[in-house]
């Protein structure tokens, strides 16, 4: 048997739980117009994970990268959800360099 | 030498490549088809069983696959829809119940939901852009009141 697909497809429903709880996280202290930098990190990781010969490490990193693009798209709705007052809404959060450019962009949302 | 690993100039390990891909399109596509499914299917368990065998069947599949490449795939692919049939079955019904997603009233189960849950709303809530600042209760209210 070959326990590979099992272990990394759990590992990846970690990585996925974990992704939810940072994009709430996230989204609290930091706000969403650190999307372009989280897809940006996404990206990387992505093409880390196929130049990573240890096929656990190369798997794992593409589900990370995968999931901070997706997270990165998340963030914008979460934003919503915490002005809707559906999660607590934080005051004064830390905005990222270029915000004001950033602002200009259209937050992708899945 | 990894099986997994071609040389295209410089080495390319598929098993990052599959697993990129199995996992955006495993969480892309099902966080997609769960809020179209749950919100056209009446009765929601028929979805969601399907799902669940599809997910256990690929996860069967990733133990007996002799290539890498596939049995990432499978098993990326097999839990995300174990994942997807909760979200059918328990937590996207919970949203709709709570106004976080919104209710289909020519969908007969939607339309229940409606009638008894004072939360509910057909209006998508989060079809907007961030302002920055909460909203008050009454504008809440307000925009909830546009057709409830």
């Amino acid at each position: 048997m070959n326990w590979f697909g099992l272990v990394i497809g759990v590992s990846t429903l970690c990585i996925i739980g974990m992704g939810f709880a940072w994009v709430i996280r996230g989204e609290r202290y930091f706000g969403y117009l650190w999307w372009p930098y989280v897809m940006g990190v996404g990206i990387i990781l992505m093409v880390i994970s196929v130049l990573v010969t240890n096929n656990y490490g190369s798997a794992l990193l593409g589900a990370m990268g995968a999931s901070l693009l997706w997270g990165s798209t998340e963030l914008k709705e979460q934003a919503i959800r915490g002005e809707l007052g559906w999660y607590p809404f934080r005051d004064g959060k830390m905005q990222p360099p270029f915000a004001k450019i950033i602002k200009k962009w259209k937050a992708p949302s899945l | 030498m990894n099986p997994s690993v071609y040389n295209l100039g410089m080495e390319i390990n598929l098993v990052g490549l599959a697993s990129t891909a199995a996992t955006f399109l495993g969480v892309w596509i099902g966080h997609v088809s769960v809020r179209k499914i749950e919100r056209e299917v009446e009765r929601i368990w028929i979805p969601s069983v399907l799902a669940l065998t599809l997910g256990i069947g690929l996860e069967i599949t990733s133990l007996w696959a002799d290539s890498l490449v596939i049995s990432t795939i499978c098993g990326i692919l097999g839990i995300t829809l174990l994942w997807d049939s909760l979200e059918l079955a328990y937590r996207q019904p919970r949203r709709v119940t709570k106004g976080h997603a919104p209710a289909n009233p020519h969908n007969p189960r939607h339309a229940r939901i409606l009638a008894e849950h004072p939360e509910a709303t057909v209006i998508d809530l989060l079809a907007r852009d961030p302002r920055g600042v909460p909203f008050s209760d009454e504008e809440i209210r307000a925009i909830r009141g546009q057709t409830k």
